[in-house]
């Protein structure tokens, strides 16, 4: 555990001080991120299910904050 | 409910903002009540509806055997029983309130097929069935329907060197060579199903979220609770969001130890977990989980064409994580070099494998971090979608998952979307294929002070990589619905592993799904109730729940969309024609000539249907109808009745399937249609065929070294025929009254399906007139008529014929049945045009051929939306 957290904090400090570089972009120029395939997860649908079938089958299925899913016993 | 995270981008414009909400029971959308008129559909209200299926390849595990000369070989069995899922998905987003915002969702699997339970060497020989004199290539072996966990089928024993590597005998029948293959023994499973219903609830206000949500996951032998409690915050103008989400599961197992393989499995680390039935000596294992979870992330956009999301998850568990079915095999090797008489050869002390429990630790901390990029390609209008996960756990896992996609837009709402997704995974720290340890086996409790504390042959634990791809095809139509296709193909090796020390060969498999969604925008359809609101079927009463077909699309150019539920159930006595049977007539005449010692007890269908309905012109609406159905029986024995002594009573376990139902398709066509203000009448026939998409060859997995063969007809998915269905239709209507007839059918248009029966044909007759209180709200009452003829062939291949069920004799008959339903159109709002109705149809007189159980009654709920 311990040798992982520094990596998260330095991750996220990265990640701070790379977003605050970013320019402000005005609602009129936000036309492409609107479209719903820049959506983060354009098939959310699918996303779960295909979500459920790799938890079914792989380890590194914890640690996504979500839940249930049932047992996988298969 | 996996990454339900990454769906909350930032908050640039609602039409984004798909907020990470997401569920609702389709069935709980139909009742009416539950949304009331004043509700408005608001941006980002839909329904959806997902069907999936999952396939596994086969899987060819090695076996010892013995050629025509007597000499001993190995090599792959024959294995036709691969596992396959079939889940079906319903979501409702609906807003209560300004700012209030519910999600339902209703999950359920139904899966089957042979699963690998334990692994040993192959020369080991531990998948030949009983015996090993199995002659000629072309012999067909049968195995993985029951495991063999014990059993060595070697001609030389479990042999190994002096570093424990296993050897092989050889064909002279006196030297070894090393031989380090490995094989899995399968174990198939007859169809169970898994029920999951979850919401959230939600608030927002202008730059911030919260929800809370929970749910539940029900199987035979695992249920699972859980809730969340989610937060989103936006700020820098919606350029950056943040998400947090906790959660925490509680999850119980109850499994059933195999009965033909717990003589051999050695349980003693669980026996405080296990509970024995006095009765039946049926050993149930019980256990409890729980997790708590917790996930931060942070969405960026960076420039009118990026956005980038980064998280970090944590995941505690503890309690009860092994598999119950998983059993790992264990040698004791005697040491002394002289045991085997031959020279730097070592055998199996008791010349036996035994197989433990897995054993896992009872803690598990897990952290994941994660990064997802999106960059749009303006040149052509797509989106990249790359993402990276990285994954850590105290079990000694690392793993990595890389996955991109290019989102292509086409135009006309086509949308195209090809994938690829690369996994790799660290082996657990207490992953053994097999254990081989030094010494006597000793007792149960000496053999567990010789193994490591943990251990476990789940392949799902060993190391290796994961290749998958596949593609996306969606179509926006312009009112609003769009439809999704995918199919993906998945290969799992331990060569594909990053880095060396994936597991062998053996562990490899593959599979594919393949998964069709509707999507409805409730908020784009609804309109505010403007002016071109179509009122399909003009009629102001509408027809109970229960009848299909009671209404046309008038307008060309019309869509409707509808969910329909039907549940029906049967309990309490069994009836022979129009009244009770007692057992002693069902065990003399319920089977033919042999003697029944089987009835069944209780028995509930639930069957989930799609509308889907297209007006290419105002006298013709073509129509299709997918199912989705899963079943459930449950028999007693018959008094004064035993069972063939060659059959085993196998303790009365209910049986379940599941899976895709038959799929009609319609043309429904005018033939009279006077409108009027006040009054007015309709008539339409409906000419249907009905394509044999649902399963019939569903078996009951083998038990207690027996195979029953093909369940009970009544519990298979489908007719397996193709059917016609005509029907004709009346419906009347004066002022607050309205009334209507129908007749329809269903003649099968081949004498037997593929596995070699027909269900009788069927002709139904109803009659029902309604009330409307209020405009929107229609009473209805009606009688019911139905006449179906006996099964027609029998399985090809023989099955256990346990009771009246599993007779062709004992189907069909004619019953009567009085209906009592409400239904309700949404009059105004942005809901307006959303119709729900429920019936209840209550059996008055059954006549039923041969011996069948008392029906209860029951049930329909639909919804439907025409636009």
């Amino acid at each position: 555990m311990n040798r992982i957290k520094p990596r998260w904090v330095a991750l996220l400090l990265g990640a701070g001080f790379f977003l605050s570089a970013c320019a402000p972009i005005a609602p009129w120029e936000r036309g492409n991120l609107a479209k719903p395939h820049m959506a983060l997860d354009p098939y959310p649908l699918q996303s779960a299910m295909r979500a459920h079938n790799y938890g079914a089958r792989e380890a590194a299925s914890g640690g996504t904050g979500s839940s249930g899913g049932g047992c996988g016993c298969y | 409910m996996g990454a339900t995270d990454r769906t909350s981008g930032p908050r640039v414009t609602p039409e984004h903002a798909s907020p990470a909400l997401r569920a609702l029971t389709a069935a709980a959308l139909v009742l009416p009540g539950l949304m009331s008129p004043a509700a408005h559909a608001a941006e980002g209200d839909e329904a959806d509806f997902q069907y999936s299926r999952y396939q596994e390849g086969e899987r060819h595990p090695l076996s010892t055997f013995l050629d025509f000369n007597g000499v001993p070989g190995i090599r792959n069995l024959p294995n036709n029983n691969p596992i396959e899922v079939d889940s079906l998905h319903g979501t409702a987003k609906v807003t209560l309130a300004d700012r209030v915002k519910l999600v339902f969702n209703y999950t359920q699997d139904t899966w089957s097929g042979a699963t690998p339970i334990a692994t040993a060497p192959a020369a080991f020989g531990m998948n030949a069935t009983g015996n090993f004199t199995i002659n000629g290539p072309k012999t067909t072996i049968v195995t993985g329907a029951s495991p063999y966990v014990q059993s060595i089928g070697s001609f030389g024993g479990a042999a190994f060197d002096a570093r424990l590597n296993p050897l092989r005998l050889n064909p002279d029948f006196v030297s070894y060579s090393q031989d380090k293959r490995l094989a899995h023994t399968l174990s198939s499973a007859s169809p169970e199903t898994r029920k999951q219903g979850d919401f959230k609830l939600g608030y927002e206000w202008n730059e911030a979220a919260v929800d809370v949500g929970g749910g539940i996951s029900l199987e035979n032998d695992y249920e699972s609770r859980f809730a969340t409690l989610g937060g989103r915050l936006d700020f820098n103008q919606k350029l950056t969001t943040v998400n947090l989400g906790l959660s925490y599961t509680n999850s119980h197992t109850k499994a059933v130890i195999d009965h033909d393989a717990s003589p051999y499995i050695d349980t003693t680390a669980f026996d405080h977990q296990i509970g024995v039935d006095d009765t039946t000596g049926t050993e149930t294992l019980s256990g409890n989980r729980q997790d708590w979870g917790a996930n931060l992330s942070l969405s960026q956009v960076l420039s009118k064409n990026a956005v980038i999301q980064t998280g970090a998850g944590y995941t505690r568990s503890t309690g009860y994580m092994e598999n119950p079915y998983k059993v790992v095999e264990a040698f004791f090797v005697n040491p002394d070099p002289n045991f085997s008489g031959i020279p730097g050869v070592f055998l199996a002390a008791d010349g036996q494998a035994h197989a433990f429990l897995e054993q896992r630790p009872d803690v598990r901390n897990q952290w994941t971090w994660d990064v997802r990029y999106v960059q749009h390609v303006p040149v052509v209008d797509a989106a990249v979608h790359l993402g990276y996960r990285y994954y850590h756990d105290d079990w000694g896992i690392d793993a990595h998952t890389f996955d991109a996609d290019w989102a292509q837009p086409l135009g006309r709402g086509w949308t195209v979307t090809p994938r690829v997704r690369y996994y790799s995974q660290d082996a657990a720290d207490f992953y053994h294929p097999f254990l081989a340890v030094l010494g006597d086996p000793g007792t149960s409790e000496e053999r567990l002070k010789k193994l490591p504390g943990s251990f476990s042959s789940d392949h799902r634990l060993s190391g290796y990589g994961a290749l998958s791809g596949g593609v996306t095809v969606a179509k926006q139509f312009a009112k609003g619905v769009s439809l999704e296709a995918g199919f993906e193909y998945y290969t799992h090796e331990g060569s594909l592993k990053l880095g060396s020390g994936g597991e062998e060969d053996f562990a490899d498999f593959d599979y594919w799904v393949a998964n069709a969604a509707l999507k409805v925008n409730l908020s784009a359809l609804g309109g505010g109730g403007a002016g071109d609101h179509h009122h399909h079927g003009h009629h102001a009463g509408h027809a109970p729940a229960g009848v299909m077909f009671d209404h046309m699309l008038s307008q060309a150019g019309d869509f409707m969309a509808g969910y329909r539920y039907m549940y029906s159930r049967q309990a309490g006595n069994m009836l022979h024609g129009e009244s009770d049977a007692g057992d002693a007539a069902i065990v003399a005449q319920g089977c033919g000539a042999s003697a029944c010692w089987k009835a069944p007890e209780e028995m509930d269908m639930h069957m989930h249907m799609l509308d889907i309905m297209y007006a290419p012109t105002d006298w013709l609406n073509l129509m299709l109808m997918p199912q989705f159905m899963d079943m459930h029986m449950s028999l007693r024995d018959l008094d004064g009745a035993t069972a063939p002594a060659a059959i085993p009573d196998h303790g009365d376990h209910p049986h379940t399937t599941g899976g895709v139902g038959d799929t009609s398709m319609y043309a429904l066509v005018k033939l009279l249609d006077v409108p009027g203000h006040h009054s007015g009448h309709h008539i339409h026939a409906a000419l249907g065929v009905s394509a044999p998409t649902g399963d019939v060859g569903i078996k009951l997995r083998r038990n207690h070294l027996h195979d029953p063969g093909f369940i009970h007809y009544g519990m298979q998915l489908g007719s397996g025929t193709w059917d016609f269905k005509p029907s004709l239709t009346y419906t009347g209507r004066l002022e607050d009254w309205s009334w209507g007839a129908q007749l329809s059918g269903t003649k099968r248009l081949e004498d037997s399906n593929d596995v070699g029966f027909a269900f009788g044909d069927i002709f139904q007759s109803t009659a029902w007139a309604g009330y409307n209180p209020l405009d929107w709200l229609t009473f209805s009452v009606r009688g019911l008529y139905t006449l179906q003829g006996e099964l027609k062939g029998e399985f090809t291949v023989p099955n256990d014929r346990s009771g009246p069920m599993d007779f062709g004799t004992s189907y069909g008959g004619r019953y009567w049945d009085v209906g009592f339903g409400v239904s309700a159109t949404v009059p105004a709002g942005d809901f307006q045009g959303n119709r729900f109705g429920v019936e209840w149809l209550q059996p008055v007189e059954d006549d039923v051929n041969g011996f069948q159980l008392e029906r209860v009654g029951s049930l329909s709920a639909t919804w439907s939306l025409a636009f």
